[in-house]
């Protein structure tokens, strides 16, 4: 299926077998890339497919374990992004380096050399603004700025250096859809007039689709397709990008039962049939609207219900409302508007404590943010969530902590050497037990499991799924939000999809359809209404 | 002194138990080696100003225990100082700075010499009034940096700091004003300005033993540290207070709110440092009256106490006695000719050599940790 460019456009960057592992992960595994002069390439993949690494390493930011680089057909070696920028190469980044208390001018003079001349610098800005439509004051304070503007001066200050090639890294993340289709412009525009070259790394479908000549698509690492833009469409584009767990996911429907590695045993299709019309949700979510300090808007009217006894897993690209939604279920964030409530009852957002005596018990993301305390023992940890029951008129009982403790750490086969132990001193995969320990023991009625099984290794991962799963059994309502696709497909019975903090879509696990998935995690809306 | 490399889990297991001896040698080595350092240099500094060290060693010693009665004094001092730090170790262990125990405590012991210098009734009612009071003062006073903290998102290190100035102001008008706190008695043993001296029913027993004596403050300040030591360790007030301090998303989470929890513990901060205002003035601290210096630096030196023990109320004790017995020590250095500044730059010196073995542990902790997690987590 992979077809090069009929166009014998010369190769102005080429990769060859670039690899590149951290620890255990490889990242990037014997990636060959070929950009050629004058289109602009996307690079497509899910988070972690190993696209920003790549790039990365083509910038300096990182060195490759293994691959060499090649410039207008010359090897050459590339150690830091003075080096890059030296061969005309230059990155905007997803997350901005800008200064927020500088002004415009200040930011962009802030990488020159010598002298800081802020007449030059403000006629440079200007100049550059007007060439490629890219208003901005240079006198303004960057604070100021919305995130459209904070990009475009980011891209001045790269376009100063008059790079030929520009990296783009998930630029439109945080963009508004005008503004992207704006920053598509004044792409197509530098490719024209000015001879640019452009990478362009996204998940997005729709904005690949339309803004790139070519595209390549990475998945866990490597390579899996390149297709020329317009022989190709966001369905397809969507199958490569989620590949494998279709396969996995199709193979285990029609067996009816999945045997292989981490997948968790198939649900029974029985059970959640006609659970939806008859008890009452154990969590509802009406209509919750957040925003952040800067007014982006975090959650946009989210509705959501979970009923006893099912697990419901929320799909969305990292950053589409994942973490606000957690952090309002944890008591950690008040909602601007719309409401929570368990069983009925209504629970104020944002309260100390509230949403756990309601009965919403979470495993949040960022295990030491949020998670556990790494600096208590890991009896101490484990009573957190029940300090009433370890006390007597308000003195603890060290025998009933420790016993509990015993209790839990042989339940959840917790590997500590004893109760008293530092709770920094357990591995991973262990602190982790401790925090699924902790959600557990109060017999919550909603579990919250965000990327529960984030940066653990397959038995682990294996164990917390078979915990969630147990949990939903046992009658308590499971909201699991994840990135992993193959963990949402094998656990869920419901996969709803999130997008700039809505839900956008539902489909039951056994409609589950990967490429109306795809398109969906996207942003896509489907012409079929959701459920 | 070796490196450890970040650990894995399994030897984490085994190596626990050696790990923890190895430990121990480095920190009784790391301990040694400073105090030695600060030691060595104290000595080259008083050879320096023309003394023998060992004569300022025992003049030193002699001030602060040796001669008849000081051992007494000692203590008598040590005692503001221990409350003071215990307030500290309350507000570090939430995870607040409170640094303004200097002030707190002075308006502990206006409030203190409010009650028994302008107050009636009986002496044991106005004294154990006039120490409640106190506390609740120094309370109060801490209590306008948890609002300005909780409401405006001042840092309490910088206002718990810049409140003290103040504090230093409100006592200097207490005791001017005729109304207030001023003594107006023409037969007054010095031209001074002070508050009058409290009453003698309104003072702390004096306890004399051995040919010693010192006030019954002392007492009060050994139950406390009892006191706080459990209620830290073993109440779930406690638990949550530390909780607090180590993650504040966890204590929220739980039902531990900042603002709530945070307020109460830099509350009863402040309050043992207004005790111990009273305490001192009660003690007989400047002959039972306010004066505007009255604090003497207590409150900071309380202050290094908590730094010291390294925020455990129990290992307070024997730093307080330490600190006291420098001060104590310093007032009979004048009969050898050396400065008494230089108890100063010894002390100094000490609270460094202190510091520093756990500062150095606090630093490997942090890079074994971070090297354990750069080593789990990428991308």
């Amino acid at each position: 299926m992979p077809t090069h460019s009929p166009d014998e456009a010369p190769a102005i960057l080429e990769l060859r077998g670039m690899t590149k592992r951290f620890g255990s992960v490889v990242a990037c595994d014997d990636v060959d890339f070929v950009l050629k002069r004058g289109e602009i390439h996307g690079i497509l993949g899910e988070n972690g497919a190993g696209k920003s690494t790549l790039m990365r390493m083509v910038i300096g930011l990182i060195l490759p374990d293994r691959g060499s680089i090649l410039i207008d057909g010359k090897p050459c070696q590339i150690f830091d992004p003075v080096e890059a920028a030296k061969h005309g190469i230059a990155m905007v980044h997803q997350h901005y380096s800008l200064v927020n208390a500088l002004t415009v001018w200040e930011n962009v003079a802030l990488g020159e050399e010598g002298p800081v001349d802020r007449a030059a610098t403000r006629d440079l800005i200007l100049s550059i603004s007007e060439r490629y439509g890219l208003e901005v004051d240079p006198d303004a304070h960057v604070r100021d700025l919305t995130a459209g503007l904070r990009q475009r001066v980011e891209i001045i200050k790269c376009l100063r250096r008059e790079p030929r090639i520009i990296i783009l890294d998930e630029p439109t993340a945080v963009l508004t859809p005008t503004e992207s289709e704006h920053l598509f412009e004044v792409l197509r525009e530098g490719v024209s007039k000015s001879g640019w070259t452009v990478a362009l790394v996204s998940h997005k479908l729709n904005e690949v689709t339309q803004a790139t000549d070519r595209i390549t698509i990475m998945r866990d690492g490597r390579v899996v397709e390149r297709v020329l833009t317009r022989e190709t469409d966001a369905p397809t584009l969507a199958r490569a990008m989620v590949g494998r767990p279709v396969a996995l996911i199709n193979e285990a429907a029609a067996l009816g039962a999945a045997t292989s590695g981490p997948v968790i045993k198939t649900v029974d299709r029985e059970r959640d049939v006609g659970r939806d019309t008859e008890s009452r949700p154990a969590l509802e979510i009406t209509d919750a609207s957040l925003r952040a300090k800067d007014g982006a808007v975090l959650l946009d009217g989210l509705s959501l219900e979970v009923y006893p006894g099912e697990i419901v897993g929320i799909a969305g690209v990292e950053g589409n409302g994942q973490t606000p939604l957690a952090r309002v279920l944890a008591s950690l964030l008040p909602l601007e508007k719309g409401t929570v409530s368990v069983d009925g009852a209504t629970v104020r957002t944002g309260v100390a404590g509230a949403m756990l005596s309601a009965g919403i018990s979470v495993i949040p993301a960022d295990r030491f943010h949020s998670g556990c305390v790494t600096e208590m023992t890991v009896a101490e940890n484990l009573m957190v969530a029940c300090i009433g029951k370890m006390s007597r008129s308000g003195v603890l009982q060290p025998d009933q902590v420790r016993e509990q403790a015993l209790t839990l750490i042989e339940e959840f086969g917790i590997h500590t050497p004893s109760p008293d132990t530092p709770l920094a001193q357990l591995s991973g995969g262990n602190q982790q037990r401790v925090v699924l320990a902790r959600a557990l023991c109060i017999s919550p009625r909603v579990l919250v499991a965000h990327q529960p099984t984030r940066g653990l290794d397959v038995g682990a991962i294996e164990y917390v799924g078979d915990r969630l799963r147990a949990a939903a059994e046992s009658g308590i309502g499971v909201l699991l939000l994840t990135t992993d696709l193959g963990e949402l497909a094998s656990l869920s019975h419901r996969i709803k999809v999130i997008y700039r903090g809505s839900i956008i879509g539902e489909m039951r696990r056994d409609e589950l359809d990967m490429e109306r998935l795809g398109l969906l995690l996207g942003g896509s809306q489907d012409g079929e209404s959701a459920a | 002194m070796t490196h450890a490399p970040p650990p894995k889990l399994e030897n984490v297991m085994v190596d626990s138990s050696n790990r923890r001896w190895s430990q121990l040698r480095d920190v009784t080595i790391l301990y040694v080696l400073s105090i030695g350092a600060a030691l060595t240099i104290s000595g080259f500094l008083v050879a320096m100003t023309g003394n023998s060290a060992p004569k300022v060693l025992k003049a030193l010693l002699d001030g602060a225990f040796l001669a008849p009665g000081r051992w007494g004094t000692t203590l008598s001092i040590a005692a503001p100082m221990l409350l003071v730090a215990l307030g500290m170790v309350v507000g570090v262990k939430a995870g607040l700075f409170n640094i303004g125990q200097e002030g707190q405590l002075l308006m502990g012991a206006l409030a203190m010499a409010f009650v028994g210098t302008k107050l009636q009734g009986a002496g044991l009612v106005l004294l154990i009034g006039g120490l409640t009071l106190g506390a609740l003062a120094g309370g109060a006073y801490a209590g306008v940096a948890a609002v300005m903290r909780y409401r405006r998102g001042v840092p309490e290190v910088i206002s718990t700091l810049l409140l003290v100035f103040i504090a230093f102001q409100i006592v200097g008008f207490a005791i001017t004003t005729d109304w207030f706190l001023r003594d107006l008695d023409p037969n007054r043993p010095s031209k001074a300005v002070t508050s009058a001296p409290l009453p003698e029913g309104v003072r702390l027993p004096i306890i004399r033993i051995f040919g010693n004596e010192f006030h019954s403050g002392l007492v009060i300040a050994l139950i406390l540290a009892v006191i706080v030591a459990y209620v830290l360790a073993r109440t779930v007030w406690g638990f949550k207070l530390r909780l607090l301090g180590q993650n504040v998303n966890v204590a929220q989470m739980i039902g531990v709110g900042a603002k709530k929890a945070g307020s109460l513990a830099l509350f009863a901060s402040g309050a043992f440092a207004g005790l111990a205002g009273a305490v001192m003035l009660a003690g007989g601290a400047s002959s039972y009256r306010l004066t505007t210096g009255f604090s003497t630096n207590i409150g900071w030196q309380g202050l290094l106490v908590a730094l010291l023990a390294r925020s455990n109320p129990l290992a307070a004790i024997p730093m307080a006695v330490l600190f006291a017995a420098l001060r104590t020590g310093a007032g009979f250095l004048a009969a050898t000719g050396v400065d008494r500044k230089i108890v100063d730059v010894v002390q100094a010196l000490l609270v460094l050599a202190l510091l520093i073995p756990p500062a150095v542990q606090e630093i490997r902790m942090r890079r074994r940790a971070r090297a354990a997690a750069s080593g789990e987590t990428s991308e």
